[in-house]
């Protein structure tokens, strides 16, 4: 469990540090960002977990969210992990963005021979915050997840297998339902076969329809113009459908510049758009956090 | 030498007050008493110096003396006639400074030194001598300065070098020490004299205990005298008053006295005058009149004489037929002598004086006078009183207390005080004047209307008359207590707007607002703020989060305040507004609690419907009145799950006819409902975004905060954030709320801000 420091740097009063250590859950060196506000000199802060989307590291998330100010503000610590295993030696890890490398999709695989390495799902349930706990002043009983695309997805299904673990989640641009699209096919089926209703176990629309845990407050924000939602990735209205019915309070919104320029072009899958609204996420499970 | 005297001599400086103070130091003690010894040797140089040559020179190879030793040495021993002629240049030149701080310090000491040396236990019985020879030495000072000085710096020097050997001979001479006093003979004297000496029968009394009760009987003594100073300069300018006040007492009586016989002397002069001219005329009259009389008398005489020779011719004829004849004759012819004749013997002869020579008795009227004379000591009818004008805060709704004092000394019975209401109108004849008897020089009057100008004007009466009535001063009666308009307290966790209606007709100048927060305790009444000069019937009170104040108004005006109105609870745990029914479309109603609104029927049947001014015509709603306060205001709106409605904000002149939200003076959460789902929008400007949410709220809360330049929507019931405005807003807003669809809306107010509302 010994931890490397990557690096340091100083950022608003706190530093944004980036970590390598031997994962015993995913059998590699593993990276993270952590985030520590100036609070966290003097006393435990609460964690909140982001997770990244395809293809990213580490770096994505602490280099171009700009999160670090709202994070210092409200003296959160943020964990931003890695999104897969890395070097393994797996045959086909790298073959494509959306499997392997960089698309560990929070799950815990099944099948050969991703199995021994691929269980970001229990890395992140468990090993990770462990380890944040044990080399970090946290409160352990408080902490919450979000994340982007893959990670949005992940972060859901993360809060909703996992009642009260999390005081909150929210999403940028989820993957919401993965078992009706390409990217989720692809990927559930490769780390847990064929069997597509194993795949239901990591899916938040599904997840939802049997969710019966505490109360969950959920937030996502989705880019009106972003590509995958047109393409049919993400499918949100699947999630609100099944969280209307089941009267899991979401706020879902379909963010478009608001302004009377004509067209009126809306957000995209970018971080850019994540940089735009990542104080409203901040803020959302500083609520929870901080209460 | 020169650093140790110089030493020495600051520090003899330095500790002679303590010495004053009776420090019996004994070290301190040897010090004075060589200040006695000093001098003792100027005068009886042979006696000591031999004994104390050793330790002289001792002493002064100690302090490096040598040089001067020997002169020193030969002055001692020398005789006096020398030192004295030969110190004061020589000392004086070396000693220069430190020679004239002895002298001062040398000269107070010797000035002292008859108490000091009564006072320091274990003195030595030089220093008793030397208390004679320092009475000596002061002699010496009045008659030669310079010699005093120079001999005292000398002193001063060769007390330093002496000290020792003093001290030394005190120890040997301790058991001659001075230490009881002799109560009889009122000098310290040793123990051995007590008891064989002449004071063997005298009361003693131990030595510091007889300073001590010296000292205490010099300090009462002192006080008594302070007194008797304090007391006698009380007199004296005591004295000083009565004196001028007789001055003026006496020229004023003078000046009376003068006044009044100028007058009675007048009095006099015209009575005599009236009386001379009386005298005069009288004296006219009955000269005049005995003038006639005589003119009378003379006239009755020549006819008396006329008839005498007439009848003497007759006399003398001496025929008497003739006589007869011409007797007859005449008595025919000469008829008229005849007739005469016997006319005027018949005629009496008014002999009586016709008027007295004396004067008639007169009564001289002198009442008057004595009037006059009498009114020099008795009271003259007073001047017009002085009317004061009304001290503030004296008056209460109903009554005045009217004061008036006189300009001078005069004494008076009574006063006659008269009022009457000041009127604006023509005819103001109408109001009664009333008038009062007062023996004082006040007077309140009871029974009059609140607010209102009264006229007063003040007359002195005595026993000689009435004065002219004073200048009229216009008093006014506090107003009534205004009545707080108890549906119209708006109010948050920081601030109350409270208004009022005066009960009164005419204008008051201002009012005052009391607040008592009530504790759990008892002590309710504690009034913990004034807000005063109020001009207006309204006010914003800055006030604690979650307490409860008791709030009473009072009106002001010149004359006082009035009584307290009813008093109102406010309750700082939430935002309270309430609903401006001036703004309600027609067909919406609000319920009986006044926080519920409705509505029936959407089709406006636009027939008689009453339509306001003020109110929405299009969209079916109203405007609550917030208190203008810039911080956090929170709100719950409760709706039905099937209700369309908008609620949010609004400016206080948003468009009427428009819907809210859509438009730039409002800001609302529309919920719709769609064959397909719940739809909420958030509108400005007709623009909303894209938002969905999964739980349809029963219950919004609405956070207005100024302060960070948002309005946000919560689901109340689940703390969900649903959305924020974020806007800088330039005026003050109001909520709004609107029903699409027949329904009802309950507004609650008074709610502490949930702190889920913060982020």
């Amino acid at each position: 469990m010994a931890l490397k420091q990557v690096s340091s740097n100083k950022c608003f009063e706190g530093f944004q540090k980036v970590f390598e250590h031997d994962s015993s859950e995913l059998k590699c060196k593993m990276k993270f960002g952590i985030y520590l506000p100036p609070k966290a000199e003097t006393g435990k802060c609460p964690v909140l977990y982001w997770l990244s989307g395809l293809t990213c590291t580490e770096q994505n998330f602490i280099t171009k969210a700009g999160f670090q100010q709202a994070a210092a503000e409200h003296g959160l610590i943020v964990v931003a992990p890695d999104t897969s295993p890395r070097g393994c030696n797996i045959e086909g890890e790298d073959e494509s963005w959306d499997f392997g490398t960089g698309a560990g999709f929070y799950v815990d695989a099944t099948e050969d021979p991703w199995k021994t390495n691929y269980r970001m799902y229990s890395y992140i349930k468990d090993e990770l915050p462990k380890l944040i706990n044990a080399n970090f002043p946290t409160d352990p009983e408080r902490m919450s997840i979000f994340g982007h695309s893959m990670g949005g997805h992940g972060a859901l299904i993360l809060a909703l297998k996992n009642p009260g673990k999390y005081k909150s989640v929210s999403a940028f641009a989820p993957i919401c339902n993965p078992i009706q699209c390409q990217w989720g096919k692809k990927a559930l089926g490769g780390y847990l076969g064929p069997d597509a209703s194993k795949w239901e176990a990591y899916d938040a629309t599904q997840l939802v329809k049997s969710y019966s845990g505490s109360r969950l407050d959920i937030l996502i924000d989705q880019g009106k113009d972003d590509q995958f939602l047109s393409a049919g990735q993400l499918l949100p209205d699947n999630f609100i459908a099944a969280c209307t019915e089941q009267k899991i309070p979401v706020v879902f919104r379909l963010q478009q510049a608001s302004c009377f320029c004509s067209p009126c072009w809306g957000y995209d899958h970018s971080y850019f758009f994540i940089a735009s609204f990542i104080n409203d996420h901040i803020k959302h499970h500083a609520k929870y956090l901080n209460a | 030498f020169y650093h140790m005297d110089l030493y020495g001599s600051k520090e003899r400086f330095d500790i002679f007050p303590e010495e004053l103070s009776g420090r019996g130091d004994r070290s301190l003690g040897d010090m004075r008493s060589e200040s006695a010894l000093s001098s003792e040797k100027v005068q009886r140089p042979q006696e000591v110096c031999y004994d104390l040559e050793e330790e002289v020179a001792e002493l002064a190879k100690m302090y490096g003396l040598d040089e001067d030793r020997e002169k020193e040495l030969e002055l001692l021993g020398g005789h006096l006639e020398k030192v004295e002629s030969r110190w004061p240049p020589a000392r004086t030149e070396k000693a220069g400074s430190q020679g004239s701080l002895y002298n001062t310090s040398k000269s107070s000491s010797s000035v002292k030194h008859p108490s000091q040396s009564t006072k320091q236990q274990g003195l030595p019985d030089e220093a008793f001598l030397g208390e004679n020879q320092s009475k000596a030495r002061t002699d010496d000072e009045a008659e030669s300065n310079i010699w005093s000085r120079g001999g005292l710096s000398s002193g001063g020097m060769s007390d330093e070098w002496n000290s020792q050997a003093v001290s030394e001979e005190e120890e040997e001479e301790e058991e001659e020490t001075a230490d009881v006093f002799c109560s009889t003979c009122k000098i310290p004297i040793r123990a051995f004299d007590k008891l064989f000496g002449e004071h063997k029968d005298h009361e003693v009394a131990q030595l510091p205990n007889a300073v001590e009760s010296e000292k205490e009987e010099i300090h009462k003594n002192m006080c008594k005298l302070e007194e008797q100073i304090a007391q006698m300069e009380n007199v004296a300018s005591h004295l000083e008053e009565i004196f001028i006040t007789v001055e003026e007492n006496f020229g004023r009586q003078e000046q009376n006295f003068e006044v009044h016989y100028d007058d009675a002397v007048q009095v006099l002069a015209q009575k005599y005058e009236e009386q001379l001219e009386a005298l005069g005329e009288e004296k006219r009259q009955k000269l005049e009149a005995l003038y006639e009389q005589l003119v009378s008398c003379g006239k009755h005489l020549d006819t008396c004489k006329e008839l005498t020779d007439e009848t003497q011719e007759l006399f003398l004829e001496n025929d008497k037929a003739e006589f007869m004849k011409v007797k007859s004759f005449n008595y025919i012819i000469f008829f008229p002598y005849n007739y005469r004749l016997e006319e005027f013997l018949k005629k009496e002869v008014d002999l009586e004086l016709s008027t007295l020579p004396d004067f008639e008795e007169r009564v001289i009227d002198v009442s008057e006078v004595e009037q006059l004379m009498n009114s020099i000591n008795a009271i003259p009818a007073p001047c017009a009183p002085v009317i004061n004008p009304q001290a503030p805060n004296a008056a209460t709704g109903t009554s005045l207390r009217v004061c008036w004092g006189l300009f001078s000394d005069d004494t008076v019975e009574y006063y006659q005080l008269c009022y009457k209401p000041v009127s604006n109108e023509m005819h103001s004849g109408e109001h009664a004047e009333q008038t009062l008897k007062v023996k004082e020089t006040y007077c309140t009057i009871t029974d009059l209307l609140p607010n209102t100008q009264y006229e007063f004007w003040v007359s002195a009466l005595n026993a000689s008359g009435i004065s002219p009535p004073s200048e009229r001063a216009v008093y006014v009666t506090a107003p009534s207590p205004p009545t707080i308009k108890n549906k119209k307290i708006r109010s948050c966790e920081n601030a109350a707007l409270v208004c009022w209606e005066s009960r009164d007709m005419n204008p008051v100048d201002s009012y005052t607002v009391e607040l008592s927060k009530l504790t759990e305790e008892e002590n309710d009444d504690i009034i913990t703020e004034s807000i005063v000069g109020i001009p207006n019937c309204e006010v914003l009170i800055h006030l604690q989060p979650t307490q409860k104040y008791q709030v009473c108004v009072r009106a002001q005006n010149l004359g006082g305040s009035s009584e307290r109105s009813e008093p109102v609870l406010i309750h700082t745990t939430g935002t309270c507004f309430y609903l401006n029914e001036d703004t309600a479309h027609p067909l919406l109603a609000i319920l009986d609690d006044g926080f519920t609104i409705s509505c029936d029927e959407l089709e406006n049947p636009e027939c008689d419907l009453p339509v306001y001014d003020n109110s929405f015509t299009r969209c079916i709603a109203i405007l609550g009145s917030l208190i203008p306060f810039p911080g956090k205001h929170y709100w719950e709106v409760e709706v039905e799950e099937d209700t369309e409605y908008r609620t949010g904000v609004a400016f206080e002149n948003t468009p009427r006819h428009g819907y809210l939200g859509a438009n730039n003076s409002s800001w609302c959460m529309r919920h719709i409902i769609t064959p397909s789902r719940h739809k909420y929008e958030f509108l400005h400007s007709g623009m909303t975004p894209d938002i969905r949410i999964t739980v349809p709220p029963r219950r919004i809360g609405i956070l207005l905060d100024y302060e960070n330049c948002r309005l946000s929507f919560f689901n109340a019931d689940t703390a969900q954030h649903l959305h924020t405005f974020n806007s800088h807003f330039q005026h003050y807003v109001h909520p709004c709320f609107a029903l699409e669809t027949p329904g009802i809306l309950r507004i609650h107010t008074g709610i502490t801000t949930p702190p889920w509302t913060a982020l």
